[in-house]
Parts: C-alpha cells; sequence; structure tokens
C-alpha cells in the first residue's frame, strides 16, 4: 500500500469506514432476530458518522485527528473471534464489533510503523486513536451489558 | 399636715446619691448551661428527614418540609420548629435516629415578626449554628433500640450437609421484639420499588396481629414468602434506625409472618370490585412480575391464564434461588393462592410465535414476564470443552430434578448472585469452590449477606482475576488460566473498569467451569413483528408509564424490562401493569385511577 499525501491516507481511512458501514447494513439483513438488526443498523450510522467525521477533516472543515491517547481496555485481546451469522445474538454482534474496530486499529498501528515519513505516521497515529476510541465504546458497552455480573 | 409629709419629698431626693440596688443593664447575657434546652440546630448533612422528630412532639411543633439539594436517598424533607408550641422538652432530639438533631445552650432572641420563630433548623441560618453547648442525645440513653433481633441460622460447618434453610426464623416472641423497633418513619415504602406497606405490617406484627400484617403485605405482594427470605431489601438500606445502629430487620419479619400461616386461602382477604367480570388476560412468563399481574387480576374478576415453559411458577426464584434460601413448600404455598384466586396455570408450555398471535387475538391484553433466560458466554477459548457450563442452566437443571455432573474443584467465573447461588450449590454438591470475579470484591453485584455466608461456608473468592482461556489437561482436567486487573477509572462516578496486566499468567487445575457472568433477552419464541416494535437493540423491553409496550394491547414487565433484575422491582412492573391493564380495558375504578402508587388492594 503506497500513500503519497495525507490526503490519500484519509481517502484510504474513508472507504474502509464505508466499507464497515456496509457490512454493519448486510448484517442487519441476514440475522434473524429482529432487535439485533436495529443493532447492526445502529453500528451502521455510527460508521457513517466516522466516514463523515473523516471527510470533514479532509476538507479542512475540522481540526486534524486526535493526538491524545485513548485508554485501551484491551478487552478484545483475549475473547474469541465471533463470524457472522443468522443467530447472533448482542454479545455476538458487540463483540465482532469490538473485534473489527481492534482490527482497524491494528492496520493503522502497522501502516505508521511501515512508514519512515514522521508526517505521515502522526496521520496513521490519529487514525490508530480514532479506531481505538470506537474499539473503547464497544468494550464499555460489553463491560457494562455483558459483563454486568462480572 | 405634719412635718414628716412636708419634707418627704426632699428626703426622696437624698436617695439619688445612694448606691442603686438594682443592675446597671438588666439585659446583660448570661450563657445558658451546658446541657440547656435553647434554640435547636440540626446537621442537615446527617438528618435524613425520618420525620421522628415530628411524630414523637406532643405539641406538634415540629412539621417536614421539603427542602433544595436533599441528600440522594432521603425524604428530601427537614424538620421545621415552631416556637409557638414548642416546649423544649427535647424529645425530638432524644428520638433523632440519625443524631443530627441537638439544641443549642442559646435562649435569647429578640424579633418584632412573630412569624420569625417558625424556622428550619440547619436550613435557615441563625447564630447559634454552631453552638458546641446544649442537649445533645446522651450516650447509653437512647429511645431508639439500636441492637437487631440476631436471627438464628445454621452453624457454616452444617449447612453443606443439607438442603435445609440456612436462616432457621424469628419466634414469635423475637419478632414482636424486632418489631418494637420501627419508629414508623416510611422511608422504606418510598425505597421499596412496589411501596409496600411496611410501618403498617410491623406495627400489626408488633401488636401481635399477624393476619393484618399479612393482609397489609398482600396489599402489593403476591409473593412475600419469597421476598420475606431472598429480598434485595432496599427498605432496610435507607432504615433510619440504620443510620446509628442496625436497621430494622423488614425482610425477617415479613418472613416471619408468612410463615405464620399454611394455607393463606382462608386468611388474605382481598377486598376489591371485580371489575373485570368478562376480561380476559394472558401472561407469558410465569415470574414474580407475571404473578403479580396474574393474582391482582384475577381477585378483581379477570380470567386470567399463565403460560410457563418450566414445570413450576416462580420464574428465577423457582428455578435459579437455591432451596436452602428459599423451599419449594414456601413457593407452593404462594401459588396455590393464586389457583384458589382463580387464575389458570400452564406449566412445561413454551409460548410459540403462531400461538402468541393467537393469544393477542383472544385477550383483552397480553402480558410479557418472560425475564432474561440465554446465559452469556465466556467467550474464551476453550469455553467449548467439556466440563465448562453455565450457572443459569446448572441451576435450572438441578431445580427440576435433573442430575447435575458436579465434582471435584469447581471454578465460578462471575460476582452476581447467580455465581454466588451455584457456588453454593455447587459446595452442596460436594464440590471444592473458588469465585473468579474480574472486579474489586466491593464491585460484586451479590448481595453482601450472600458472599458473606459464601466464605463462611468455605467459597474462596479471587478478586481482579479475568478469564483468559480453559484448556484441557492430560489427565482429563480443565486448566482455567487468568490474569490479574487493574482497575481503571474512566469516567468520574462511574465503576472503575478492570483492565488486564500483561504477561502475568495464573493456572488454577479444576474439573469444572461454572460461566455466571450474566444473561439477556431471548425472544426466538416471538412473532417477528411483535418483536420488532417492543425489543430494543438489546432485547431489553420498553414500556410506558402504564406499563404497556409499543404494541397496543401487549404489557411487559420483570428483568426484561427493568434493569434491577431483582424480584421486588418485578413486583413493582406487575403492580404498574394491573393498573395499566385496567385501564387498558376501560375498567379502573375512578379512586386507583387517582391513586398515587399503584396500589393493588384498595383497603
Amino acid at each position: 500500500m503506497e500513500f503519497n499525501s495525507v490526503h490519500d491516507i484519509l481517502d484510504f481511512a474513508i472507504s474502509k469506514e464505508q466499507e464497515a458501514h456496509d457490512l454493519y447494513v448486510h448484517l442487519a439483513e441476514i440475522v434473524s432476530r429482529p432487535e439485533l438488526k436495529k443493532t447492526f443498523g445502529e453500528f451502521a450510522q455510527m460508521e457513517l458518522g466516522h466516514r463523515t467525521r473523516l471527510e470533514k477533516i479532509k476538507a479542512g472543515e475540522l481540526p486534524g485527528l486526535p493526538d491524545t491517547v485513548v485508554q485501551d481496555l484491551k478487552l478484545s485481546d483475549f475473547l474469541v473471534d465471533v463470524s457472522p451469522h443468522a443467530n447472533m445474538d448482542y454479545q455476538d454482534a458487540i463483540l465482532f464489533a469490538m473485534k473489527a474496530e481492534k482490527r482497524a486499529y491494528d492496520l493503522y498501528i502497522a501502516l505508521g510503523q511501515a512508514t519512515s515519513d514522521a508526517g505521515v505516521r502522526q496521520v496513521f497515529d490519529g487514525l490508530a486513536q480514532e479506531e481505538l476510541k470506537h474499539k473503547q465504546f464497544f468494550e464499555a458497552e460489553y463491560d457494562d451489558v455483558i459483563l454486568e455480573g462480572n | 399636715m405634719s412635718v414628716k409629709h412636708t419634707l418627704a419629698p426632699f428626703s426622696a431626693w437624698l436617695q439619688a446619691f445612694s448606691k442603686p440596688f438594682t443592675l446597671p443593664d438588666k439585659h446583660g447575657y448570661r450563657e445558658g448551661a451546658d446541657r440547656y434546652r435553647g434554640w435547636h440546630i440540626n446537621d442537615t448533612k446527617k438528618c435524613i428527614g425520618c420525620g421522628s422528630c415530628a411524630e414523637i412532639c406532643q405539641n406538634v411543633a415540629i412539621d417536614m418540609v421539603p427542602v433544595d439539594d436533599p441528600v440522594k436517598g432521603d425524604s428530601g424533607l427537614r424538620p421545621r420548629v415552631d416556637y409557638g408550641r414548642c416546649c423544649w422538652c427535647a424529645l425530638c432530639v432524644d428520638v433523632c435516629p440519625s443524631g443530627s438533631l441537638g439544641m443549642s445552650n442559646e435562649y435569647i432572641w429578640v424579633e418584632a415578626d412573630a412569624d420569625k420563630f417558625r424556622y428550619i433548623p440547619g436550613v435557615d441560618p441563625k447564630p447559634w449554628d454552631n453552638a458546641e453547648k446544649g442537649w445533645r442525645q446522651e450516650e447509653g440513653f437512647d429511645l431508639v433500640d439500636h441492637e437487631r433481633v440476631p436471627m438464628p441460622m445454621l452453624d457454616p460447618a452444617e449447612r453443606t450437609k443439607t438442603w435445609a434453610e440456612v436462616v432457621i426464623g424469628y419466634s414469635e416472641e423475637e419478632a414482636r421484639q424486632e418489631a418494637s423497633r420501627c419508629v414508623e418513619c416510611g422511608l422504606c415504602v418510598a425505597a421499596c420499588p412496589a411501596h409496600m406497606h411496611i410501618p403498617d405490617y410491623i406495627a400489626a406484627i408488633r401488636d401481635g396481629d399477624d393476619i393484618a400484617a399479612l393482609n397489609i403485605i398482600y396489599d402489593n405482594n403476591p409473593m412475600p414468602e419469597m421476598c420475606g427470605k431472598v429480598c434485595t431489601r432496599r427498605c432496610e438500606g435507607v432504615c433510619s434506625i440504620g443510620v446509628q445502629g442496625d436497621p430494622l430487620a423488614i425482610r425477617w419479619l415479613k418472613r416471619y409472618v408468612t410463615e405464620q400461616f399454611d394455607d393463606l386461602k382462608d386468611v388474605v382477604h382481598a377486598e376489591v370490585e371485580r371489575v373485570g367480570e368478562g376480561k380476559k388476560v394472558a401472561i407469558v412468563g410465569g415470574g414474580p412480575s407475571g404473578v403479580t399481574v396474574a393474582y391482582y387480576l384475577a381477585i378483581r374478576g379477570f380470567d386470567v391464564t399463565i403460560y410457563e415453559a418450566l414445570p413450576q411458577l416462580g420464574g428465577a426464584t423457582f428455578f435459579g434461588i437455591p432451596k436452602y434460601r428459599f423451599p419449594m413448600p414456601s413457593l407452593e404455598k404462594q401459588v396455590k393462592l393464586l389457583t384458589d384466586s382463580g387464575v389458570k396455570i400452564v406449566t412445561n408450555h413454551r409460548v410459540e410465535k403462531d400461538e402468541m398471535r393467537q393469544l393477542v387475538k383472544d385477550n383483552d391484553a397480553v402480558f410479557i414476564g418472560t425475564g432474561l433466560m440465554k446465559p452469556y458466554g465466556l467467550r474464551a477459548p476453550g469455553e467449548d470443552l467439556p466440563g465448562v457450563m453455565y450457572a443459569l442452566d446448572m441451576l435450572r437443571d438441578h431445580h427440576i430434578g435433573k442430575k447435575v455432573d458436579i465434582t471435584g474443584k469447581v471454578v465460578v467465573v462471575g460476582g452476581g448472585n447467580v455465581a454466588i447461588d451455584a457456588s453454593r450449590v455447587s459446595l452442596r454438591l460436594g464440590a471444592e469452590v473458588t469465585i473468579a470475579y474480574r472486579r474489586r470484591k466491593v464491585d460484586m453485584p451479590a448481595d453482601d449477606e450472600e458472599i458473606e455466608d459464601a466464605e463462611a461456608e468455605g467459597v474462596e473468592i479471587i478478586p481482579q482475576a479475568i478469564p483468559l482461556r480453559v484448556e484441557q489437561t492430560g489427565d482429563g482436567r480443565l486448566d482455567f488460566i487468568w490474569g490479574p486487573a487493574e482497575m481503571v477509572q474512566e469516567e468520574e462516578g462511574r465503576r472503575p473498569r478492570p483492565k488486564l496486566i500483561e504477561g502475568v499468567e495464573n493456572h488454577m487445575i479444576v474439573d469444572r467451569v461454572i460461566v455466571a457472568i450474566g444473561q439477556g433477552a431471548e425472544h426466538s419464541w416471538m412473532p417477528e413483528e411483535i418483536a420488532e416494535k417492543i425489543a430494543d437493540k438489546r432485547g431489553w423491553i420498553t414500556v410506558d408509564e402504564n406499563g404497556m409496550t409499543a404494541y397496543e394491547g401487549i404489557f411487559a414487565g420483570g428483568d426484561l424490562v427493568n434493569s434491577t433484575a431483582d424480584a421486588i422491582s418485578a413486583i413493582a412492573d406487575g403492580l404498574r401493569a394491573v393498573v395499566g391493564i385496567q385501564k387498558y380495558a376501560g375498567v379502573l375504578p375512578q379512586a386507583e385511577d387517582e391513586g398515587s402508587e399503584p396500589v393493588a388492594i384498595a383497603k
């Protein structure tokens, strides 16, 4: 993967958010539980929100990516992967979303480490923190709702 | 005229040069005695607004008035003293359960406006607010008895050898003595989700009228023996006596009354109008919320049928709570009153989609109280290994008489009541039990007493232990691998979250891993067109102020609806639906419509 400018990187990130949105729309269609259709519908909207935010950053309408470090609970690190299926329940849905955000985070970290350009690395690090923030949202939901008794 | 009389005016003038007999300043200040009973003071931070001071005042000089910014959990009221009535007897200070009320040694206050002599101590600023001297409660002299009558219990060493109830119960004498500690402040009524008439039934117990007490209890609780044994007792958490001593044993007193009668039919008398004649209601799920709806509608003349998937009503109180806490005869007695009241019960019957559609068509209203029946998984590698099981399944199988395969050393993952119940049942099945909990012990959602009892019986608790994976050992046992957690505070005011300390792995060789991390909703039985309307993304059901879902005519309650997941909240949901269903059916009596609480029986 080669990126010649910050705009290239942001375009890549925007396409990733769009892919995530499309995946959640697809999942909302295939799951059998009506309430889970709402869940995935909501996740899809969140991804659209992320895409819009990146588009605004790219257009200069919003300040750049944050350089603050987000707390990582690392919940998804030791939980198993979930493959999408029709009978998914809410726990599966949150776990799936957590893992997806973690994969995105890992990708940006890896891309940042692969470049020698400090400016480019900074953009990837910022994107990684954005994904970490999304992952943290799902991990907090998992911690509060699924692991309420633990 | 005599000479004496002639000179008198001049001799009187001579006194002008004598030493005066009066004080130069007759209003000079003189400090009150150290324990003088002067103007009231009140530490409003300590005050809980219980109103015991107003209750005891013989001159009706104190009334309780609302104040701004009350402390969370108290009544929001504070005493206001009227000095046109007060006789400074200090009974109010002596009875104050929180010890917040006192009297300063100040006694002088000059004011032209008589209305000013009525103020709220501690709220309306006064010069003596910080007076150190004056009347206070004397140590060792209490109008309130701070010590609870101890509950006789089985010895911890004996408990695990039997399924007998751990709590033995109060004798009549003990119950009357404990009931006499109540100051009837009523804070408990507000704290109880069902707003039970607690001071009234406690007073009846104190006065030796157990029948009256039971009938008051049945005003708004159709499963009082269950609550008398396993209630989460939020009432006791706010008990005014508990501020300086042991809270009143409200739960145990309810238990005492309910245990006095073997057959409730001849004792409980519901004096209500049978407004529901000709109306039909179906209830899906026979837990505490469903039972509440069924009982209070049936005594009002509704034709009520409960459909329950398990062999017995009671929901989680049947299949989840172990019999050493809530024995079967206690549950059966309460269920019998339901059938005696005309409720039709269909057990071992799981309602499916088509039948639900039919129930909606055939009934004036349908109530859903199916609870949270799907255990959440560990979702750690090794969860599928033989020997890893779910606490909810294990407890249910045990209670319906199926053989439960518990042996050797067991680790229970979780810290809620289900985890504690699974642990204590495992102990009684002969296992050695350890609980692994991700957070701190103080964060455990289980009842404190249950945790103490479990530990006393031999359960070891490892806090801040994050399950990482389960592996099979060479000899067919299980290696439960966990990592230590540090607690991180993400947001002020929220419970801290556990975060894995990387690089450390602990091994525990066990025979069984029992997962008790939480449970969710299961709606596969529900028609899509209904689930779509009433369930939110988590599967929980939202209801309006009448307990009705977004699907007209379908009401809901219990763990599916409220997040507290305790039986008394489920009962409160049921009471709300009782009013809601009557309203929906157009038969709610005016008096109940205007009632301030969803009380089911008008006395």
